[in-house]
C-alpha cells in the first residue's frame, strides 16, 4: 500500500483461518492501522488482493466488506453519541447484520448465532445492559469502547478486527478484555485480528501472532517461537520479553 | 410516545392541514390564496431539503437550480403536454440533474459541498441564460395556455401533502435511518453496512424531484419566465434558511417556519421587503447561535435554559463589576506565595 | 492585436485581479486560520465602499483619506462580529465540522442582514463619484488614473499583509495558528486574542478594497456578492490557508477574466469563472498551486 512516495505496508500477504484469534504487533509506524485500514476497505489497495471466504473484495467499498461479514473496530470509538447504547446496536443490526428470515417475512433469521439474536443478546455478551438506554454520548470511553465491539458483533461478522481495543485500560480490564475476546472468538466461531500495544496480554491470548516492522511482516508464528526469534526481539520486543516464555502455553 | 402513537399524530396532523388548506380558496380572499400558495411552496421545497440535507448534513444550496429547471421545462412543454404530464417531466429531468450532479459532488463534505452546488446552480443559470440568448435567440419565455388558479392551488397542495408524506414516511424507514447515520459519522456508517454513495444519491434525487415539480408548477404564476427569475437563487436561499431556523432534521419544523416566514414576507413585501431579508439574516443568526436545532427544538426546557444562562450571565458581571473579581485573584495569588 | 493593446488587456485583468487578490487574502485569513467561510465577506467590501461614498459626497472629505478609515471601523466590526456570534459557536459546536457548518449558516444571515441593510438605508440605485478619473498615458498605452492607483494600492497592501505574515512575530504566531491550532495554544499564542483580531484584519481587508474599488466603479448594494463568490474561486484555485497562492490565484483570475471576456462573449465571464470553480474543486480540491 503506497501513499506517495511512501510505502506504508510492503508485500504483506497473510491467510487468515476460521477459528482463529490472531494478534499482530510491531512498533508505532509500523504500519499495523494501515495495513487494518485497507483490509477492512476504508483505503484501497495500490497492488495486491483481498479475498474473503473465496470472493475477491479488492477496491470495494467498505459497505461491501461489512455485508460480506468483516467488521471492524476503530482506534478511537466512533460511536454514534446522540442516540441510545441500544440504538447504536441496533444500527448494525439493521444494516450489514440483516439476514434472511427463515419464512421470508416472519420467523427468525437464518444462520445467525445465537448470541448475535438481537441487539439485547449482544448488548449482554458485552457487559453492557445495564446502560442500554443511556445516550452513547454518557458512556465512560471504556464503556464506548466495548459498544464499539458490540457494533461491530451487529453486523454479524465472519471477521472481526480489533484495532487497539485494549488501549488505555487498566491491567484488570484488560484481562477482561482478553477473555471478552477469546470468548468471542469460541463463541461465534469467528476470526478476530487483533492489533495491540499491551504485547503481554496480547501474546498469552493468541494462537497466532504476526509482526510488522517498517511497513514488512517480519514473523509470523506460534506466540512461543516468536518471542525466540531473534529479528523480532532486535525490531521490538527486546530481551527482556524472554521472561514471558514462562505464561505461555 | 411509543412509534406508533408518533405516526398516528403526524397522520392527523397531516389531515388536519390539508383539510385547512382545501377549505381556504373558498372562504379566503384572494390574497390569502397568494399567501397560502407561497407558503406551501416552500413547505414542499424546505421539507424536501431538510429530508436529505438535515440528516445528512450535506447543505446543499442547488434547489434554485432544480427549481429552474422544472420551471423551464413547464415554460417550453406547456404547449404540448398536458399539465400533469409537464409537472412530472420537470420533476424527472431535475432528479436526473441531482443524479449527475450527486455523483459527480457527493464524496466532498461539508463547506466543500455547499460552496459546490452554489457554483454549480450558479453554472446552470449562467449557461441556460447564455443558451436562450444565443441559440433560442430569447431573452424570456412567455407562457401562454395557463390553467387555473383553482387547478395551480391544488396541484402545489399535492405536492407539498406528497413531501410530507415522504418525510413522515421516509424517517421510519431504513433508508431514513442510513441518512441518520450519514449525517452522524459517515465512515462509521460505511463500515456497518450503509451502501452512503447510492442512498446519498437517492436522498438527493428525492430534494430534486419535489423542487422540479414546485419549479414546473409555480412557473405559472408568472407568465412571463427568464433565467434569472427562474434560476433566482433567492429560492434556493429561502428554502435553507427556513428549513434551518424552522429545525432541519424535524418534520413539523421546516412547515412551522413556512407558515412563520409566508407571513411575514406577504405583510412586509410591499412596505419594506428588506426589512424582512434582514429579519432573516438576523433570525438565522439568532437560531445558529442560540437554537441550533431549530424552532422545532424548542422545549419548555429551552426557555428554563435560556432563563438560567441568562441569570448567570448577570451574575457573572455583577462579580466583575463590583471588583470581588479582583480581590479574589489577589487572595488567590496572596496565598499562593505564602 | 497590437502589442499595446494587449498590454492594456492584461493590465486591465491585472487590474481586477488586484482587487480580487486583497479580497481573497481576507477571506482565506478567515478561513485558513478560523476555518470560517465567511461568505458576507463580499457585503463587508460594500460597506467599506458605502463609507467611503458618503464621507467623500456628504462631509467632503478626500478620498485617500478613508482608505484606513474604512479598514479601521470594518476591522473593529469584524472585532465585535467575532465577539459576539463566531466565539460562541466555537464554544457550542462540539467538533470542527459542526463549527463549519453552522459558522457558514451564521455568515448566510450576515450577508442577508448586511445587504439588505445597504440596501433599505441607502437605497438600491447605481451610486459614485469621480476620483483621479483622467487617463494616464504610460509609452503608448492609456490608463485610467484611478485604476492605476487601485491596481498599485492593492497589490501593496497584498504585499504588506504577506510580509507582515512571513516576517513579524504576530505573522509567525498566525501562521503557527493556522497548521496547529493546539500546538500553538501549547507554546503561548493567545488564540482568544488572536482569533478576533486576525478575523477583524480579515473585515478590514475587505473594506479596504470596497474603498478602492469606490474610487473608479459604480457602487451597488448587491456588489458584494460577485466578490465573494470570486474570492472563493480565488482561494480554491490557490488553495486553501494558502497566502501566495492567494495573491497569485487573484491576479491569475483576473488576467483570465479579462481575456476570456475579450475573446468571447462577455455574458460567457461569469460562465467560465464558474466552470473553472466547479473544475478545481473537483478534479484538483487542494488547490492549483498548492501541493
Amino acid at each position: 500500500m503506497r501513499f506517495g512516495g511512501l510505502t506504508a505496508v510492503d508485500q504483506v500477504s497473510v491467510d487468515f483461518y476460521a477459528g482463529e484469534l490472531v494478534g499482530i504487533i510491531g512498533p508505532n509506524g509500523a504500519g499495523k492501522t494501515t495495513f487494518f485500514n485497507t483490509i477492512s476497505g476504508v483505503l484501497r489497495p495500490t497492488s495486491g488482493r483481498l479475498l474473503l471466504a473465496g470472493k475477491n473484495l479488492t477496491g470495494q467499498r467498505p459497505h461491501r466488506y461489512a455485508q460480506q461479514g468483516l467488521a471492524r473496530t476503530f482506534q478511537t470509538p466512533r460511536v454514534f453519541t446522540d442516540i441510545s447504547v441500544l440504538s447504536n446496536i441496533e444500527f448494525g443490526l439493521k444494516f450489514a447484520g440483516r439476514r434472511r428470515k427463515r419464512y421470508w417475512f416472519w420467523g427468525d433469521e437464518t444462520s445467525v448465532p445465537w448470541a448475535l439474536r438481537d441487539a439485547g443478546g449482544i448488548l449482554s455478551l458485552i457487559g453492557l445492559a445495564q446502560v442500554a438506554q443511556l445516550p452513547a454520548a454518557a458512556i465512560t470511553p471504556s464503556q464506548q469502547r466495548l459498544l464499539e465491539i458490540g457494533m461491530a458483533l451487529a453486523t454479524r461478522p465472519k471477521m472481526l478486527l480489533l484495532d487497539e481495543v485494549a488501549a488505555g485500560l487498566t491491567e484488570g480490564e484488560l484481562e477482561e478484555m482478553a477473555r471478552l475476546i477469546t470468548r468471542l472468538r469460541d463463541e461465534l466461531d469467528l476470526v478476530v485480528v487483533w492489533i495491540e500495544h499491551a504485547v503481554g496480554t496480547l501474546l498469552r491470548y493468541v494462537d497466532r501472532v504476526i509482526v510488522l516492522h517498517q511497513g514488512q511482516k517480519i514473523a509470523d508464528g506460534k506466540p512461543i517461537d516468536i518471542i525466540h526469534d531473534r529479528v523480532v526481539i532486535e525490531a521490538y520486543l527486546g530481551d527482556e520479553v524472554l521472561e514471558l516464555g514462562q505464561d505461555l502455553r | 410516545m411509543t412509534d406508533r402513537q408518533t405516526l398516528l399524530r403526524d397522520l392527523i396532523v397531516l389531515l388536519g392541514l390539508i383539510g385547512w388548506a382545501l377549505v381556504l380558496p373558498h372562504y379566503g380572499s384572494e390574497f390569502a390564496v397568494s399567501m397560502a400558495l407561497t407558503c406551501l411552496m416552500y413547505v414542499a421545497l424546505s421539507s424536501s431539503w431538510g429530508l436529505f440535507c438535515g440528516s445528512t448534513r450535506y447543505l446543499s444550496l442547488a434547489t434554485s437550480a432544480f427549481f429552474g429547471i422544472g420551471a423551464y421545462t413547464t415554460a417550453i412543454g406547456l404547449g404540448q403536454l398536458a399539465w400533469i404530464e409537464v409537472i412530472t417531466l420537470g420533476s424527472a429531468v431535475a432528479a436526473l440533474l441531482a443524479i449527475v450532479m450527486g455523483a459527480a459532488v457527493l464524496h466532498l463534505r461539508g463547506t466543500y459541498f455547499a460552496v459546490l452546488t452554489f457554483g454549480m446552480a450558479e453554472l446552470i443559470r449562467h449557461a441556460i441564460s447564455y443558451f436562450e440568448k444565443s441559440v433560442s435567440g430569447t431573452v424570456g419565455r412567455v407562457l401562454t395556455v395557463v390553467p387555473e388558479m383553482n387547478v395551480l392551488y391544488m396541484t402545489v397542495l399535492s405536492i407539498a401533502v406528497v413531501a410530507l408524506v415522504l418525510s413522515i414516511l421516509i424517517r421510519r424507514t431504513r433508508f431514513g435511518l442510513a441518512l441518520l447515520g450519514i449525517g452522524a459519522d459517515e465512515q462509521r456508517a460505511q463500515t456497518l453496512g450503509v451502501n452512503t454513495p447510492l442512498i446519498k444519491v437517492l436522498g438527493f434525487a428525492i430534494t430534486a424531484a419535489v423542487a422540479g415539480a414546485v419549479g414546473a408548477a409555480m412557473a405559472v404564476r408568472w407568465t412571463y419566465i427568464d433565467p434569472h427569475t427562474a434560476f433566482n437563487p433567492f429560492i434556493g436561499f429561502q428554502t435553507v434558511l427556513i428549513a434551518l431556523i424552522g429545525g432541519a432534521t424535524t418534520l413539523w419544523g421546516p412547515l412551522i417556519a413556512a407558515i412563520v416566514f409566508s407571513v411575514l414576507a406577504e405583510t412586509l413585501r410591499l412596505q419594506a421587503p428588506q426589512i424582512y431579508m434582514m429579519s432573516l439574516g438576523l433570525l438565522l443568526i439568532l437560531s445558529v447561535l442560540y437554537l441550533p436545532g431549530g424552532l422545532a427544538s424548542m422545549r419548555w426546557e429551552t426557555f428554563r435554559d435560556w432563563y438560567r444562562a441568562a441569570k448567570a450571565w448577570l451574575k457573572e458581571r455583577r462579580y466583575e463589576l463590583s471588583g470581588d473579581k479582583e480581590r479574589d485573584k489577589q487572595r488567590a495569588r496572596r496565598r499562593r506565595s505564602v | 492585436m497590437s502589442f499595446s493593446a494587449w498590454l492594456e488587456l492584461l493590465a486591465s485583468g491585472l487590474i481586477t485581479g488586484g482587487i480580487y487578490a486583497l479580497v481573497a487574502l481576507g477571506l482565506n485569513l478567515q478561513y485558513g486560520l478560523m476555518r470560517i467561510l465567511n461568505i458576507a465577506h463580499g457585503e463587508f467590501l460594500m460597506l467599506g465602499a458605502y463609507l467611503t461614498w458618503v464621507a467623500v459626497t456628504q462631509w467632503g472629505l478626500p478620498a485617500p483619506l478613508m482608505l484606513p478609515v474604512s479598514f479601521g471601523v470594518l476591522m473593529l466590526l469584524g472585532f465585535v462580529i467575532h465577539w459576539f456570534c463566531f466565539r460562541r459557536l466555537s464554544v457550542t459546536s462540539p467538533n470542527l465540522d459542526i463549527f463549519e457548518a453552522r459558522g457558514l449558516m451564521l455568515a448566510f444571515g450576515l450577508m442577508f442582514l448586511v445587504q439588505n441593510y445597504a440596501s433599505w438605508m441607502w437605497g438600491g440605485e447605481l451610486r459614485g463619484y469621480d476620483f483621479l478619473a483622467e487617463p494616464v498615458v504610460i509609452g503608448t498605452s492609456q490608463f485610467a488614473g484611478n485604476k492605476l492607483l487601485i491596481f498599485t494600492l492593492a497589490l501593496a497592501f497584498s504585499l504588506g499583509l504577506i510580509a507582515m505574515l512571513r516576517m513579524t512575530l504576530l505573522g509567525k504566531a498566525v501562521r503557527a495558528l493556522m497548521q496547529s491550532p493546539v500546538g500553538a495554544q501549547l507554546v503561548g499564542i493567545n488564540t482568544r486574542r488572536l482569533h478576533p483580531i486576525m478575523f477583524g484584519i480579515g473585515m478590514g481587508l475587505s473594506g479596504l478594497a470596497g474603498c478602492l474599488l469606490s474610487m473608479a466603479y459604480t457602487i451597488s448594494p448587491a456588489m458584494g456578492e460577485p466578490y465573494t463568490v470570486t474570492a472563493l474561486i480565488v482561494i480554491t484555485l490557490g488553495g486553501f490557508g494558502s497566502m501566495t497562492g492567494a495573491l497569485f490565484g487573484g491576479l491569475f483570475l483576473g488576467v483570465i477574466e479579462a481575456i476570456g471576456m475579450h475573446f468571447t462573449n462577455p455574458s460567457l465571464k461569469a460562465l467560465l469563472s464558474y466552470a473553472v470553480f466547479i473544475a478545481i474543486l473537483l478534479l484538483r480540491p487542494k488547490g492549483l498551486f498548492k501541493g
